[in-house]
């Protein structure tokens, strides 16, 4: 992710007066992630899983503490149970920015196979989860799906995912 | 071992009507259900989720005791929460641990077996943990974290079975308890806002 997209997604956030930034850094993402720790507006929280890091934004969202839950495929597969819980059976709204692993767009150093794994997952697993989500691929769509993302999932009542690609994501070697 | 009830009795003493509970399922849930039918108070949360849930209510409400009341089967689906506990380190969240040291609602059935609950606590970075055993214990020790600014967090030696209490069942499970628990947050004093439940 490039300074653009990292700068349109910090000042998105501070205009939805998103304050409390929850993370697993994953490699696409980290360098947001990394921008926002050293940004004092925000309380960023780096998690050991991301089960109970979409646990930790569920209890801060109810509760009134506006957040954002930063992550990749990878880790909605990993934090699929509690997604089941805080969306299926709760309805808690959770605002989700995930790098869109496995995408066609993704020229990271993983396996293809691994990456191939993702592609076919990803998507399927949000459908199963009755989770919405947008794939965001342009920088010129970022602010307005964020804005929208986050807006409709406290209206929906649900956990709601915007997959990161495309230039937002890939800027120097994309090809999407 | 203890009697859960007996000290979640104790427990329900020393709350104020603006402190937060988060519970796991099962008999923490519906005991605390009964013990304090009022207030901001989370049930049922399934396994693995009541401690991260509880982590983001603490951070919702930095200046009011928020506790954690989960259970040895529940803690041990997501240990790594432990770790991101102790690194926030937030000195309004007391955790307490009922460790029965099985999954109750299915009988006897093994949980932690030979790990020892408080040691991976203290591993994982929280400063202050114990081990209760007793009442007297608990009377003591818990209160003493209850009362004070910094994260803490007890296993509960807990003998099996739950007492039997009357409680209204629709409002320790799914959505009614959730728009119980909401209502009662936004009345909150310090409730800073950010939340629009879905219109039906």
């Amino acid at each position: 992710m490039d300074e653009e997209s990292i700068a349109i997604i910090i000042k998105t956030l501070k205009h939805e007066k998103i304050d409390l930034v929850v993370t697993l850094p994953e490699e696409p993402t980290s360098p947001l992630t990394e921008e926002i720790r050293r940004d004092p507006y925000f309380t960023s929280v780096t998690v050991a899983g991301e089960g109970h890091g979409i646990s930790l934004c569920a209890g801060a969202s109810l509760s009134g503490r506006r957040c954002v839950f930063v992550t990749g495929i990878a880790g909605l597969l990993v934090g699929a149970w509690s997604l089941a819980q805080m969306g299926v059976l709760y309805g808690i709204p959770v605002l989700i920015l995930a790098s869109y692993r496995g995408d066609i767009a993704d020229h990271s150093g993983i396996s293809g196979a691994q990456l191939f794994m993702f592609q076919q997952i990803g998507e399927p697993l949000l459908n199963a989860l009755r989770i919405p989500y947008k794939v965001v691929d342009k920088k010129s769509d970022l602010e307005r799906r964020i804005v929208d993302g986050h807006s409709a999932c406290q209206g929906f009542g649900t956990p709601l995912v915007l997959l990161l690609t495309g230039d937002v994501l890939w800027s120097n070697d994309s090809t999407a | 071992m203890v009697k859960r009830f007996d000290c979640l009795k104790l427990l329900a003493s020393w709350m104020d009507e603006h402190m937060l509970t988060v519970t796991s399922r099962g008999g923490n849930a519906r005991e605390w259900a009964h013990l304090r039918p009022g207030g901001a108070n989370f049930h049922s949360l399934n396994l693995g989720t009541c401690l991260g849930f509880a982590l983001g209510v603490s951070l919702a409400f930095p200046r009011r005791k928020v506790i954690a009341i989960d259970s040895d089967g529940s803690l041990l689906l997501d240990t790594s929460a432990l770790v991101t506990v102790a690194e926030v380190n937030p000195p309004n969240l007391l955790i307490l641990v009922f460790d029965n040291q099985s999954y109750a609602n299915m009988g006897a059935t093994a949980t932690a077996r030979a790990a020892d609950l408080e040691k991976m606590a203290e591993g994982a970075g929280i400063k202050k943990t114990g081990t209760i055993t007793t009442l007297e214990e608990f009377g003591t020790v818990v209160r003493k974290a209850f009362d004070a600014q910094e994260l803490a967090f007890y296993v509960v030696k807990a003998a099996p079975g739950r007492e039997r209490v009357k409680v209204d069942s629709r409002f320790i499970h799914g959505r009614p308890m959730l728009e119980n628990f909401v209502t009662v947050v936004r009345n909150h004093p310090d409730y800073r806002g950010g939340f629009t439940p879905a219109k039906e």
